[in-house]
């Protein structure tokens, strides 16, 4: 990827300014077809951005956090 | 030591008398976890880690035990010193002392000292212009949330069921520390230090989850001690040094602690942290659909547009040739039968020369002339003889009457002379 990723409020965004313009109409076919793939990109962004927040629920003891981290040192090292 | 049998028969043995004793005063509610104001005398710090003192005013006093670690001891206190304590009463039974074991103590002028310290901290902050510093922007829709506090605290499940009921199975990380006491700074500076090293993507990928981006470091409400931890040095400056936004949800609604003051955000309880950084999963999936369909619609309406406009062109284009043919095959017709007529005048003019010409050819045919008694003279080879010059004598011509022919033979020539 040349660009950086947008973050989810980002691509939001752009995606109600993309469908705004598209709803007003006036464009022609081409401009049309580009803004409806770009519009469709932010989508799967925003959907894939949900997504990702899904995960583990991890209660640590500080200590134990300390030394898990500090065993993927010691692996990361080796 | 004297048996069993003999407690009701005999006199009490003094060592069951003074563990009686104990024993009922122990019991005593009054007597436990009871908050007792006084003066420190004979403060003795033992290498064993014990302290032992006199808690004591005008009125009374009575002995007092700190035992190794039980609690903190501010440092300033010393002989003479006004403190609060928090103690249990009990009896010594081998000395037959009563005695507090404090839980806690704090010096009654410290809360003024730990005011002014913060007011010093934030005057040294506003200074440096931390407290104007541009703040982290939290993540609109957060990934991985990590979660500084007290391990089994009421703030602690307030906001994991409030995240759970705004966004289940939101991805999260519980750092589980001390929030009040001397040793809650560190712990927290520690469990910052650790957020650090969670946010960075390499060692969060090593880890199998998406790095944290989002910090909320916190506790319930409590005494303005039990949240000083929170006014300290050593943790504001851990949250200024965060590379990812920190969150202060710290007491309740009116508790304002500089970790608020320099905070990426500032929520007035633990449970407002949620609601501000964790968005409603269900509200953002339905803006999802309407907009997917907003777009599919608005995409489509273009098209159909575009279409219909198309089969409207299409349909033109499929009559305009047409048009344009009838018209020019109208015209062509024209020209056609315009030429036409320009020929056909054109033939009739010349068929009228004709005429003429024949007629006036007829005038002229040889045989009119014969007929007037000319005769014409041709040679052996066909040649038209018109002088006397071209004949030669010997030869043979034919004449042409005007109703046959005759062969003649030239015996003499007799040329007239000629001007030429």
């Amino acid at each position: 990827m040349t660009e950086k990723q947008p973050t989810y409020n980002e691509a939001a965004q752009r995606l109600e300014a993309i469908v705004a313009s598209l709803e007003r109409g006036g464009m022609d076919l081409e401009e049309t077809l580009k803004l409806y793939e770009e519009g469709a990109a932010l989508l799967k962004i925003c959907q894939t951005e949900l997504h990702a927040a899904e995960g583990r629920l991890n209660e640590l003891r500080l200590e134990d956090l300390e030394q898990e981290l500090q065993a993927q040192d010691a692996q990361a090292t080796d | 030591m004297t048996g069993r049998g003999e407690v009701t028969t005999g006199p009490l043995a003094v060592g069951q008398f003074v563990s009686m004793v104990k024993r009922t005063l122990v019991r005593e509610p009054l007597f436990q976890r009871q908050t007792i104001k006084g003066e420190v005398s004979q403060w003795k710090q033992y290498p064993s880690g014990h302290t032992y003192f006199t808690l004591r005013d005008d009125e009374g006093q009575i002995s007092a035990v700190i035992w190794k670690g039980r609690c903190q001891i501010h440092p300033s206190i010393k002989e003479g010193s006004e403190v609060v304590v928090t103690a249990n009463l009990d009896l010594y039974v081998k000395r037959g002392n009563i005695q507090l074991n404090v839980e806690r103590i704090e010096p009654i002028n410290a809360l003024g000292a730990m005011e002014e310290a913060r007011r010093q901290l934030i005057e040294r902050l506003r200074l440096e212009g931390e407290l104007d510093r541009p703040r982290q922007r939290p993540p609109f829709s957060p990934k991985h949330i990590l979660i500084i506090t007290g391990a089994g605290s009421a703030a602690l499940s307030d906001m994991q069921q409030l995240i759970e009921n705004r966004w289940p199975g939101l991805r999260r990380t519980v750092i589980e520390v001390l929030v009040q006491g001397q040793r809650a700074t560190e712990e927290i500076v520690r469990a910052m230090a650790l957020s650090r090293r969670l946010a960075n993507p390499v060692i969060a990928s090593q880890r199998g989850e998406p790095p944290v981006d989002l910090i909320i470091v916190g506790r319930g409400g409590g005494s303005p001690e039990d949240l000083w931890a929170f006014n300290l040095e050593p943790v504001v400056r851990a949250i200024l040094a965060s590379p990812i936004p920190v969150v202060s949800a710290v007491g309740h609604e009116s508790d304002l602690l500089v970790s608020d003051l320099v905070a990426d955000v500032r929520a007035s309880t633990p449970s407002n942290a949620i609601e501000r950084c964790v968005p409603i999963r269900a509200e953002l999936e339905q803006w999802q659909d309407e907009i997917h369909e907003r777009l599919n619609h608005a995409m489509l309406r273009t098209f159909g547009d575009a279409r219909q406009r198309l089969i409207g062109l299409h349909a033109r284009l499929k009559v305009a040739p047409l048009a344009g043919i009838n018209a020019g095959r109208r015209s062509i017709l024209t020209l056609h039968s315009n030429l036409n007529r320009a020929v056909e005048a054109r033939f009739s003019k010349e068929r009228t020369r004709i005429a003429g010409l024949e007629a006036a050819l007829v005038s002229i045919h040889p045989k009119r002339v014969l007929e007037r008694g000319y005769a014409m003279t041709q040679s052996e080879q066909g040649e038209v003889i018109t002088k006397a010059g071209m004949l030669n004598v010997g030869q043979a011509y034919t004449l042409h009457f005007v109703d046959g022919t005759a062969q003649a033979a030239v015996t003499e020539i007799h040329a007239e002379e000629e001007n030429t």
